[in-house]
Parts: structure tokens; sequence; C-alpha cells
């Protein structure tokens, strides 16, 4: 059995989730015996015609992107979307809320003409995507898990209930019981609970589960002392796109 | 339908511990064997876990996170270790240490009850009866907070079945009441001379519950009969976010996932099973991607039928426990209590 080769490419984002992967100290050499790595700018030179997976991390947020993606997705057979920014826009989608002209203008200034720029949108809006692989950054273990099962040509499993779970199954004490702010409730688990179990409470970063009820979230959040404003600001902090404009971007 | 009456306040008789008598019972339990007890956890929680430390035991506590089920049926637990190359797998050995359960309230006892008769009946569930091995109880009055409810489905604080003591704090130190004889060797041992138990008959201070269901316990089955179609669930679903904290933390809960995962090698991997909960959105998915339980509303009405006439129509008994974890951990602050007295109010309603 020969390798799957396997491309990664950057869109827009920090490229935090690609740099992520070459912290897999541990498990790095262990990964390259299992897939050919054909194209990766982050961390070498050579580029490649074809791929069986590509892993595509960033939002897809200029008509450059738009045609890059598509280019990628008619030379891949996979196509897995990797990171909060190109499973849901992500952060970048906060300027979605903002009026266009003024948010290139912030940016670009004089210049904003020249950049001609888009909604950010996840990657799903554009072409099909097979897996998705939550979390700013991307959960190190979903990745694995995905990539092996890939590589196994088994279905990957990813989790759809709430890190709610994953803290109730370590016998974590309720953050929200504390009088701390926590989106855990509504959030998708597969990061084990990182945030809360550390002290910290869940930001939403690995977006809602499929089935979010809004209304409910935000009555929620409100018997814990938030008000409206402020708990829509925060659930939005990572989804924008899921929470004002899920059904324009084709939410599956 | 009439439900099985629970035991209440069994015993032989009992003996008086101070303080330090007491302390000096727990360290003679430790040495027994594994003690399990509360202890607290964070900033306002309580936890089972096993006592390192005397001091560390509480005995005056509302309710643990987990239930004590835990330890039968772990949250996460390997069932077996497989390798791919040889086509081969073995079963982890499992531990029968001789288990003491400190400090249990009488609900956490009646849970154990429950989950003996789901996992014997079929095909027993050889991983939760091995665990369940070796275990011996002590139950512990305790004082009802607003989530309690045993009294409603039964369950009064002092029902001492299953337990080997059972301790009520007073104010100078505990009675400690011999239930069986496996308590009343415990004592001996303690003691290391014949105990002379004292059988006077003592009244301790009645304990009210704060919250209640409005009928009697054996009324319920047929509340259950006539509120498939109710309103109720909708109305609770508008403020349930779906988060399966009910679930995970009921002591009479044992649904479980299975999943797979293999090593970086492609060769070696595990078969590990975590608990799983019906509120849950994947909980009710079958093959091909069809969930039938896909709305809030459909899963909280299954979770109260299975607590309350799904496997009461054959085990005889109401398979809630009154312990109020689900409605006191509920990030949404969704009362069971109310869920239970809205679907009385409008079966009378309607009759």
């Amino acid at each position: 059995m020969s390798k799957p080769k396997v491309a990664f490419f950057d869109f827009t984002s920090c490229e935090g989730c690609q740099l992520n992967k070459l912290n897999f100290e541990n498990d790095l050499l262990d990964m390259l015996k299992l897939v050919d790595i054909v194209e990766f700018r982050e961390a070498m030179d050579d580029t490649a015609d074809e791929y069986d997976i590509a892993f595509i991390e960033g939002s897809i947020s200029s008509p450059t992107c738009v045609e890059r993606i598509h280019d990628i997705r008619r030379r891949t057979k996979i196509l897995v979307a990797l990171g909060q920014c190109a499973v849901s826009g992500g952060i970048n989608a906060m300027k979605n809320d903002q009026p266009s002209d003024w948010v290139r203008e912030e940016v670009y200034g004089d210049d904003k003409y020249l950049f001609p720029s888009l909604p950010a949108m996840p990657v799903r809006a554009v072409v099909k995507v097979d897996y998705e692989v939550r979390g700013c950054p991307m959960s190190a273990p979903e990745y694995l898990h995905v990539l092996k099962s890939l590589v196994l040509g088994r279905k990957p499993e990813i989790f759809d209930h709430a890190v709610c779970v994953e803290c109730k199954l370590k016998e974590n004490e309720c953050v929200l019981d504390k009088g701390m702010f926590c989106l855990g409730p509504v959030t998708r688990a597969g990061c084990d609970a990182l945030c809360p179990s550390f002290g910290q409470y869940c930001t939403g970063c690995r977006g809602p589960v499929s089935n979010i009820n809004k209304n409910g979230t935000i009555e929620m959040l409100k018997a814990h002392g938030f008000s409206v404003t402020e708990a829509m600001k925060r659930m939005k902090l990572f989804n924008t796109n899921d929470m004002e404009k899920s059904i324009s971007w084709g939410n599956r | 339908m009439h439900l099985k009456n629970p035991l209440t306040l069994q015993n032989k008789g009992y003996v008086f511990f101070d303080s330090e008598t007491m302390k000096t019972f727990i360290s003679f339990l430790m040495n027994q064997a594994e003690l399990i007890a509360a202890h607290k956890k964070g900033e306002s929680s309580y936890v089972f876990r096993a006592a390192e430390n005397v001091d560390e035991v509480i005995l005056d506590y509302p309710r643990t996170i987990q239930p004590l089920k835990k330890f039968f049926l772990p949250p996460r637990e390997t069932l077996l270790n497989f390798n791919l190359e040889e086509n081969d797998f073995d079963v982890p050995d499992m531990e029968t240490k001789k288990r003491i359960f400190f400090g249990v309230h009488s609900y956490e006892l009646q849970a154990i009850h429950i989950l003996d008769y789901n996992f014997k009946r079929g095909n027993p569930e050889s991983n939760y009866l091995k665990k369940r091995e070796e275990s011996l109880f002590i139950g512990i009055s305790y004082t009802p907070d607003e989530y309690h409810f045993g009294k409603s489905v039964g369950l009064e604080i002092e029902k001492t079945e299953g337990m080997c003591l059972y301790i009520e704090p007073m104010e100078a130190g505990y009675y400690m009441f011999v239930v069986d004889d496996n308590g009343l060797k415990l004592l001996t041992e303690f003691s290391s001379e014949t105990v002379a138990l004292k059988t006077e008959t003592i009244k301790p201070q009645p304990k009210e519950f704060q919250k209640k269901i409005k009928y009697h316990y054996n009324r319920l089955p047929q509340v259950f009969d006539k509120v498939y179609d109710s309103s109720v669930w909708k109305k609770v679903s508008e403020k349930c976010v779906g988060c399966g904290t009910c679930n995970l933390l009921c002591p009479t809960c044992y649904c479980f996932d299975v999943r797979d995962e293999i090593e970086l090698d492609t060769i070696n991997g595990k078969r590990e099973r975590f608990w799983d909960g019906c509120m849950l959105n994947t909980f009710a998915e079958a093959a091909g991607g069809e969930n039938f339980r896909d709305k809030l509303h459909n899963r909280t009405r299954h979770r109260l039928f299975r607590k309350f006439k799904y496997i009461t129509e054959h085990s005889g008994e109401l398979s809630c426990v009154g312990c109020g974890r689900c409605t006191s951990f509920c990030p949404a602050n969704i009362s069971i209590i109310d869920i239970i007295n809205n679907l009385i109010e409008e079966v009378s309603l309607n009759s």
C-alpha cells in the first residue's frame, strides 16, 4: 500500500493550526511513516499536482481565495477543514458584522480598492468539505484521529455533544457555578474540556453543537448575570457566522 | 400499578461514637480496605475518592458531583486492547480489591440497587458486576437542601437497605447503627471485644424535604401513562441547551458509547467505552445519519420516561432516587420537580 499524499494549505488565518502540527514533536516522525507530505508551505518548498488528502486552514475571504480553493478541491480526493477559521470563518468572521467599506478602510487605508474583499466564509460555503477539525487552534488529538482514520480508510468520528460532557466525565467543578462565564454547555466537545480543567472558561472556540438552542443559551447566560448584549458578543467571538448567518452559508 | 415499598431503618441496635472515636474508626477502616468517601473539590463541590487522610474525609455534604456509579461503571474504561497485524486482542486485568464506601446517602444505595437490576438482566454486564464485588457501604443521614426530594420518590433519608452500618450525627458525636452482620463484624474488629448494642428507641430530629412532588410516588406511573403528548416537553426544551449534564451525573443513568482508537503505528489500539446520555445530539443517531430523537423536547421526554415509566414497568421501582443532581447541576436551571409537577397539573386539569 503506497502512503497517501497529503498537502496543507493556508488561507485567511494566523497559520497557528499549521504550526501546531510541527509541534507534535513526539508524534511527528511516526506521522511521517504514515503519509507522504507533498506540499506544506510552512515546512518545505516542494509542490505537487494531486493529493489524496488536502488539509485547509483559514477562512475564504477574497476572490483569490475562492479561485484557489476550487483549484485545490479539483486536485484532491479528500478535503479536510482544519481549525475554526476554515470550519466556521472563526475570528475573521467578526468583520462580517461590520460595514465592509469601513473594515477595508481600517485595514488598507487609502489603498482599500486595491484589495478586493469578501465576508470571511467557512470553506464549506464554497466547496465540498469532507471532514472538519475544530478549535482555535485546532485540537491536536482530533486532528490525529482524523488523520489515522483516513489512512486506515475509516470514517472519522467527530463528537457533536457539548464540552459540558467532558467536564462531567472529568468531574470538574462547574465554571458557571463558580460565577464565571462559560460556553461549555453549547460548544462542541473534542478538546477534553481543556480550558475549564485549568481554571479558565470555555470561549466557544470549537463552535456550537449542531442544533444549538440559541435563545436557551442566551436565557442561560442571563440567569448567570450576563446581559443579552454581552452574551451575544461572547457567543459571536469565534462564531459570528454560526450565530448570525447560518442560513446564508449553507449550514448542514 | 403498585410500586414496591422501600424498607426503612432496619437495624440491630446501635453504639455511640464521639468525634474522636469516629476518626479512629475511619483510620481503622482505611487499614482494612480502600476507603472511598466524600472529599471537598474546588471552591464548593464534593467528590467521592479514596481517602488518604482522615481529616479530609467529609461527613456533612449535600451531594457529590459524580454519583457512586463511577466506581463500577467508570466514566472512561478500556474494554480491550487489540493488534490489527496479529488480528488479536486481550482484555485488561480488572481489580477486585475490597472497598468500603463510607458516608454515603440512602439515594446512592438505591441507585446502585437499580443499576444492579439493569446490569443483571439479559446479558449480565460482567465488568460492572465484577467491580461491584467486595463492596461494603456505610451510610449516613443528610440534611435535605433545596434540591433533594428523596421522600417524593419513596426514599426516606434513613433507608438502610444495602448498607452494613448507618451513621446518624448528633450533637456530641454519632449514633452508629448496625444494619447487618458485616457491620457488626466491622465494629467487633474495631473494638476488639464484644460490642454491647443499645436498642432503646431513639428519635433523630425529623428532617423535612424542601422540594416535593405533588402526588404520592405510587401515582407517578399513572401520570406518565398520560403525558406522552404533553405540552410541557416543548416548554422545557425552550430553556434546555442539551448539554447532557442531567444524564451524566444521574446516579441511575448507565448508557455508554464505545469507540476504537488506534495508535499512530496503525497496528495497536484500544476499545474504550465512555458515558453517553440520551440528551446528547447523536445518541439516537442510526446508520445513515437518521436521528430518531433529534429534537430537545423528544429527548427530555425520553429521559423522564426512562426514570418513571419504561424501566419502572418491569422493575416495579422508580428509576429516580431524588438526589437532585440533574437540577442542582443544570446550567439552565431546569428543575425535574417542576417538570413533574407541571405534568401532574396538566393531567389533573384534563381528567
